[in-house]
């Protein structure tokens, strides 16, 4: 597939409201192009038209005008979703079903075939680590569970495109780390991720690359580090440094002609932190268990 | 040939877990208990002493239980059945799917002609039992009456239940064609017993207009004749059941039920052309 995963040209949408038929626009002359094996973010405030985009390619809503392509088919087209799995926002599935008979259904509605099916299903339950509660009821699961699920029923089919719409909202910070891993392991797989969200700091460290629309409007599209990168400034982290040689370097900066802006302490971000205490407590605790089971044995 | 089988494998995937949603929900089992306990409250008017009449009353108050309780459950189940996966917006998971909105509409409607099927099949079996069982209690007492054989052809009772779920159906596709275009549950349970009133009506109005000349209300009369099916055509009780003489021909049945077939499918396909421009 030589084709781009993703190319949107002059797409725009209007909604009519109204018995006069006002039109409000939600997208508006959009051009972005998602290459393949790129985890894209597309980022925005609420309202901002990241869900219609992600409606139009998939084929849900149609295109004012403008077009939509998915490996170089129209997105309209039913066999152009071969290709792409989708997860979306909050999503609520068949209750009475277990998790493994939902991701089942789907897989049979995406065509997989009988001889594959229990591999696919096992392999991809797997992958979202929901193998131990495979089996109890869908209604019995919590949100970050849910969002697994969902995340299973979108990749079981292999699709080389999987479509994200806010994966991570309402998850606490050890599930959106999860499944912020998995985005990473389907980028190893070959994978091409589009993720919307407005939770920018988990975006930061996920894409490669980023669109940010406002009011149907594209704003800004880059890499992420080339869109936040201070090119002016540079930061040295320096350790054991006494007043005297701080004062030295102060000077000696000033000598070479520069300026210094501030002066502070690294920190770690609050999910960086959480995850760290967290992820400490959790080794401690299977350290202790697993010395207990010995002590107990022996 | 592979995608036409692909085709209806997804149909009947979506059918069956609708169908599976569709009868875990508490309305369809008390509609369905209420159906039972109707019909077989029609035995407790023996004591009225009907004679032989008696199962005649029975057979019509099942057969009005049947056609009332399966219109409520028709239109109810089926509205239901579309708008809980349009709420819940696990018709986004669905059709974000390689499938067609044709396929998950027919699959829809296979999941409520179901339902109504196992609804049919259950009251005509209930109502089947308590004839044969006050038809042998009759035998017995009024021996000289039934001196030909039975009064009752229970094949007839099976062929009515046929004849309703055919109209069902009918029902089920209009009832899908309206929530196509509607944005509330409620409005579309309204506006479907509107129809269902006006189809089951429309035989009164093409009477009184067939004796006027030919004009404008005779040929509006006409089209909307053809717009909204005649549910009488479907109301064959009558000459089932009791009259020995003459059965309904095989030819008629088949014309009743291709009748409701051709307007099940009209119905669909128009809720398919409403459908493929709604937003999900």
């Amino acid at each position: 597939m030589s084709s781009p995963a993703i190319r949107i040209r002059g797409l725009t949408k209007d909604f009519s409201f109204g018995i006069r038929g006002m039109k409000l626009r939600a997208v508006d002359d959009l051009n972005l192009q998602i290459n393949q094996n790129e985890i894209f973010g597309l980022l925005g405030p609420n309202g901002s038209g990241k869900s219609t985009t992600i409606k139009i390619i998939l084929g849900l809503l149609k295109a004012s005008s403008g077009s939509c392509e998915i490996y170089g088919k129209p997105s309209q087209a039913v066999s152009a979703r071969h290709s792409v799995g989708f997860l979306p926002e909050a999503p609520y599935f068949y209750r009475y079903l277990s998790g493994w008979e939902l991701v089942r259904f789907y897989a049979r509605v995406c065509g997989v075939s009988r001889s594959t099916i229990k591999e696919q299903v096992d392999s991809v339950i797997e992958l979202v680590g929901l193998t131990e509660a495979a089996h109890r009821r869908v209604g019995t699961y919590s949100k970050g569970m849910l969002q697994r699920i969902g995340l299973a029923q979108a990749l079981v089919h292999d699709p080389q495109l999987v479509i994200l719409d806010e994966p991570t909202a309402g998850v606490d910070p050890l599930g959106s780390a999860a499944i912020a891993e998995i985005i990473r392991e389907l980028k190893r797989r070959g994978k091409t991720v589009l993720l919307s969200s407005h939770l920018l700091a988990q975006i930061e460290g996920l894409c490669d690359r980023v669109a940010i629309l406002h009011r149907g409007k594209l704003v800004r599209e880059g890499r992420v580090d080339d869109l936040v990168e201070e090119n002016e400034t540079e930061s040295l982290f320096v350790e054991g440094l006494s007043a005297e040689g701080r004062a030295a370097v102060e000077k000696t900066i000033a000598e070479q002609g520069g300026r210094l802006c501030r002066t502070e302490k690294p920190r770690l971000n609050l999910d960086a932190l959480f995850l760290k205490e967290v992820n400490q407590h959790e080794a401690e605790r299977e350290a202790e268990s697993g010395a207990m089971s010995k002590g107990g044995s022996a | 040939m592979s995608g036409i089988i692909n085709s209806v494998d997804r149909v009947r995937l979506i059918a069956g877990n609708t169908f599976l949603e569709a009868v875990r929900q508490k309305f369809f089992n008390s509609i369905l208990l209420i159906s039972i306990a109707l019909v077989v409250s029609s035995i407790f008017f023996q004591q009225f002493d009907f004679g032989t009449g008696e199962l005649k009353f029975i057979t019509d108050f099942g057969f009005g239980a049947l056609f009332f309780f399966g219109s409520v459950l028709s239109i109810a189940a089926t509205t239901q059945l579309f708008f809980s996966e349009l709420e819940s917006r696990t018709a986004l998971t669905i059709l974000a799917k390689p499938i067609y909105k044709l396929e998950f509409l027919v699959g829809k409607f296979l999941a409520a002609h179901m339902l109504m099927l196992c609804f049919t099949l259950i009251i005509t079996l209930v109502l089947s039992g308590i004839l044969f069982w006050r038809e042998n209690t009759l035998m017995l007492r009024l021996g000289e009456e039934f001196l030909d054989g039975r009064l009752i052809r229970y094949g007839d009772v099976f062929l009515f239940g046929l004849l309703q779920w055919m109209k069902f159906g009918v029902l089920a596709a209009i009832t899908l064609f309206i929530a196509s275009f509607s944005n509330t549950n409620l409005y579309t349970i309204m506006v479907s017993f509107f129809v269902l009133i006006i189809c089951q009506l429309q035989y009164i109005a093409l009477d009184a207009y067939s004796t006027i000349e030919m004009g404008a209300g005779r040929w509006l009369v006409q089209v909307l004749s053809l717009i909204f099916p005649n549910f009488q055509l479907f109301n064959v009780g009558d000459q089932l059941v009791f009259n020995a003489e003459s059965a309904l021909p095989l030819a008629t049945v088949m014309q009743i039920v291709g009748y409701g077939f051709f307007y099940t499918v009209v119905f669909i396909l128009l809720a398919q052309l409403s459908f493929r421009r709604r937003e999900i």
